[in-house]
Parts: C-alpha cells; sequence; structure tokens
C-alpha cells in the first residue's frame, strides 16, 4: 500500500490532467459530425449499452448533438482545471454517456474505453492543485492528503486491466492455439476483405503479410506477450530502476502494437497511439513546465 | 483520506476486472471483455454491401459515409439490417444510398447502384484477386 501512496508532485498529476483532458477535447471535437450521423440511424438498429440502457429508445438527434456539445465544453473546462471538483466529473459523465451512446448501434468499440476510465480517474483525484485556472480552495482537494500519486498509479493499473482482460480473452476463446499464427492471419485477412467490400482502404501491410503466414506466429506471441505482461506498468516503479526501464520498454512495445494495428488492418486505436494513457511512466510535467515556459517567453515579447 | 482513496481506486479497478467473470463474448461498455480478434474464424465471407456502377460498367466502391455511418462497422450494420428487411426496406435503403452518391462530386460517374450479398475467400480476394459470388438484392437508379 505504501507504494500505492508515494507521493510525486502536483505537477505531474496535472500535467497528465491537461493531456488526457486536452486529448478528450480534441477527440469529441472531432467526433461531433459523427455523434450526430449515428443519432440518425434507423431505430431498428438502436442496441444501448452501458448507461444508455437507462433509455427506452433513441433521443432525438438534435438532442444527442446538444450533449456532444456539453461534453466538449465540460471536456475544455477539465483540461483548464476549472472548477474541478464540480467540472470533472460532470466531464467524465458526459464523456462515457457521449461515447456509450455511440456504441449503443450495433457495435461495441473498444476505442474509447480506455479514455473514458482515466477521465473517471481523474475527476475524483486532486488533478488541479497546480496548473489550474479559476478559484481554489487554500488547502486543496480533499484527496490531496494522500498525495498525488495513487491516481497515477491507478491509471497505470486501469490501462494494465484492459490489456490483460484482451489477453484472457483471447485465452479463454482460443486456447494457447491463439499463437500458432492462423487465427489471426484469418482475422487480418477477414478484416482487410471487410473493408475493401464496404468501401474503407485495406491496411498498408495487410496484403504482403497475408502471402507469409509463419510471420503471424510471431505477431501473435508477441501481442500475448504485450497484453500479458501489461502488469510491469502497475509494478515496475516497486522493482526499481530496472523495473522502471522494463515498463518503459513495454510502453515502446504497446505502442509499437498499435502501430502494427493500424499497418495491418488499419484499425486506429486513437488514444493508445498518442501515447497518453502511458506518460505515467515518466515526467511530463517536465515537458509542460518547458512548454509553459517557452508561452510564457513569447508572450513577454 | 487515504482509505477513500485506495476504497475508490480498489472500487474502479474491480469493476474493469468484473467481466472476467462473464462469458467472454459478452461485451459492453464501459466494461468491456475485450473480445476483438479472440475467435477463430473462418477466411471466407459472406457480406452484404453496395457499390456504384459508373456509365461505363466500372465499379466504384462506396465509402462508408454514404451508406450513412463514418465507420465501417456501423456501415455494415445499417446494410445486414435493410437487407434482412426484405424488399421494401432494400429499395428504400438503396435510395437513401443513391441519395447521397448524387451529391458527392467524386462519383459523377456513377449511374446504378447495387445491393448485394457476397461470399469472398479473404486470401483469394485480397492476394491472388479472385473475387467469389455475389446475389445482387436491390438495383437502383443515381438520379440527379
Amino acid at each position: 500500500m505504501k507504494g500505492w501512496f508515494a507521493d510525486v508532485p502536483a505537477e505531474r498529476l496535472a500535467a497528465v490532467r491537461i493531456l488526457v483532458g486536452a486529448f478528450a477535447s480534441v477527440y469529441l471535437t472531432v467526433r461531433l459530425g459523427e455523434f450526430y450521423a449515428v443519432a440518425r440511424l434507423p431505430a431498428v438498429s438502436f442496441d444501448p449499452v452501458g448507461p444508455i440502457d437507462v433509455l427506452g429508445g433513441p433521443l432525438p438527434p438534435i438532442v444527442v448533438l446538444a450533449i456532444a456539445m456539453v461534453a466538449v465544453v465540460l471536456a475544455i473546462a477539465f483540461t483548464l482545471g476549472f472548477h474541478y471538483r464540480i467540472v470533472a466529473p460532470l466531464a467524465a459523465i458526459a464523456a462515457l454517456w457521449v461515447t456509450a451512446y455511440r456504441n449503443s448501434w450495433g457495435m461495441v468499440f473498444h476505442t474509447e474505453n480506455l479514455l473514458v476510465l482515466h477521465l473517471i480517474a481523474l475527476a475524483l483525484a486532486p488533478a488541479a492543485d497546480a496548473w489550474a485556472l479559476g478559484p481554489r480552495s487554500p488547502a486543496g482537494h480533499y484527496l490531496a492528503r494522500a498525495g498525488y500519486g495513487w491516481p497515477l498509479r491507478l491509471i497505470a493499473a486501469l490501462t494494465t486491466a484492459t490489456y490483460v482482460l484482451a489477453g484472457v480473452a483471447k485465452l479463454r476463446l482460443a486456447g494457447l492455439a491463439w499463437t500458432d499464427g492462423e487465427l489471426l492471419r484469418n482475422q487480418v485477412a477477414i478484416d482487410n476483405l471487410r473493408k475493401a467490400l464496404l468501401g474503407e482502404p485495406v491496411a498498408p501491410l495487410a496484403t504482403q503479410l497475408l502471402e507469409h503466414p509463419d510471420g503471424f506466429i510471431a505477431f501473435a506471441m508477441l501481442t500475448l506477450a504485450i497484453e500479458l505482461g501489461a502488469p510491469i506498468l502497475v509494478v515496475g516503479e516497486l522493482l526499481g530502476r530496472w523495473g522502471t526501464r522494463l515498463a518503459k520498454l513495454w510502453v515502446l512495445g504497446a505502442w509499437s502494437f498499435h502501430v502494427g494495428v493500424v499497418l495491418m488492418m488499419n484499425i486506429w486505436f486513437p488514444y493508445p497511439l498518442s501515447l497518453i494513457p502511458y506518460v505515467v511512466v515518466f515526467r511530463p510535467e517536465r515537458w509542460l513546465a518547458w512548454l509553459i515556459a517557452r508561452l510564457r517567453r513569447v508572450r513577454g515579447m | 483520506m487515504k482509505l477513500l482513496a485506495a476504497g475508490f481506486s480498489i472500487a474502479l479497478v474491480a469493476s474493469v476486472l468484473a467481466p472476467l467473470v462473464r462469458a467472454p463474448t459478452d461485451d459492453g461498455y464501459p466494461l468491456s471483455t475485450y473480445p476483438m480478434f479472440a475467435t477463430r474464424r473462418p477466411t471466407t465471407l459472406t457480406l452484404d454491401y453496395a457499390f456504384g456502377l459508373a456509365g461505363d460498367g466500372t465499379r466504384r466502391a462506396l465509402a462508408p459515409r454514404l451508406i450513412g455511418s463514418i465507420e465501417v462497422l456501423q456501415a455494415r450494420a445499417i446494410l445486414e439490417s435493410g437487407v434482412r428487411g426484405g424488399p421494401s426496406v432494400q429499395r428504400a435503403l438503396c435510395d437513401d444510398i443513391a441519395a447521397r452518391v448524387a451529391r458527392d462530386v467524386d462519383l459523377a460517374d456513377v449511374v446504378e447502384l447495387h445491393v448485394v450479398t457476397g461470399t469472398h475467400e479473404a486470401v483469394d480476394y485480397l492476394v491472388n484477386h479472385a473475387p467469389g459470388q455475389e446475389l445482387t438484392r436491390v438495383v437502383c437508379k443515381v438520379v440527379r
């Protein structure tokens, strides 16, 4: 438990808030058109998931768009740390609602889960005790007495859990046969065929790789190693310098895995590809401090 | 305060891990079992899709947004439910897509729209450029 609460500067947690919040703000803004388009799909396709289960049927598209726009505003306020104790939970709930609604039309995506989980983790954390706009209590956030390190470990644990779940699902559904490469090759082939027929670009390396089936054995084993090796992200820090290095190596592996998914299947996981979910093993406050100093210098000119 | 922070942390991580006790195919959001790419699948695929036919007989692929969603998997769901809906729903779907195609300047040469159910072997189609069979569900004109 001591390791979980080992303290870090408030600026590190604030930097993670700014990065995750900024990503959510941009992501939700870019997706506004899609949220509206999805809301106009025939009601027969509506298949509610998560919190959307409370609805008896689809909402009017204009209401969906309005909620999405509110979610964008809340995400921006979350990023700025503005009235954080009130705004942050509302921002997390709004992002959960909007993304769940998008997932409620016959297809559950897996590209937004981690972002929403990180927003929820940060929403109740003292993540705006530094680098925040607006009024703040002089005593700081009530959970600041538990330190600023535990939310970062919680974010790492949530990231770990999602990867481990994906690895376990493969073992539960296919067993060790998943590592023979054929199953992965079939997935790549079918997914790219579907894209070709549905007017999407085929992945850049798909056809070349499909000609060499043996290569998929290595890809399959690496995938499972990354997914089941994710706990190093949480325990690495506790194992000292080598543990931290292993955690950083895992980050490189996980990011490369997502790049590989783009090259083989043209499936984009924007949040992991941005590297933001993994910044907790680095010191992002240094990057932001450098950026803020640069901006102040430019403004002073 | 540490107790509160620990309680929140444990509750959130336990919630995310809770799908471990569900069937791996029982997916959800945001608490998912992450079953993507986990199942063994045959490489022969039967799929409902649409394509445009230009005046000179050239086939033109239609981006998912022309079907009704920028997401390829949601576009597939729209086509599937349209084809399953029978002739009148198929006709409405075809007219709906044709109206979007008519507004697309890049597809100005498309005169006809086909909604089909095709069966293809994936590796043959992608690597050997050998398509399988198609069953035409509905054909409609692109009116400009």
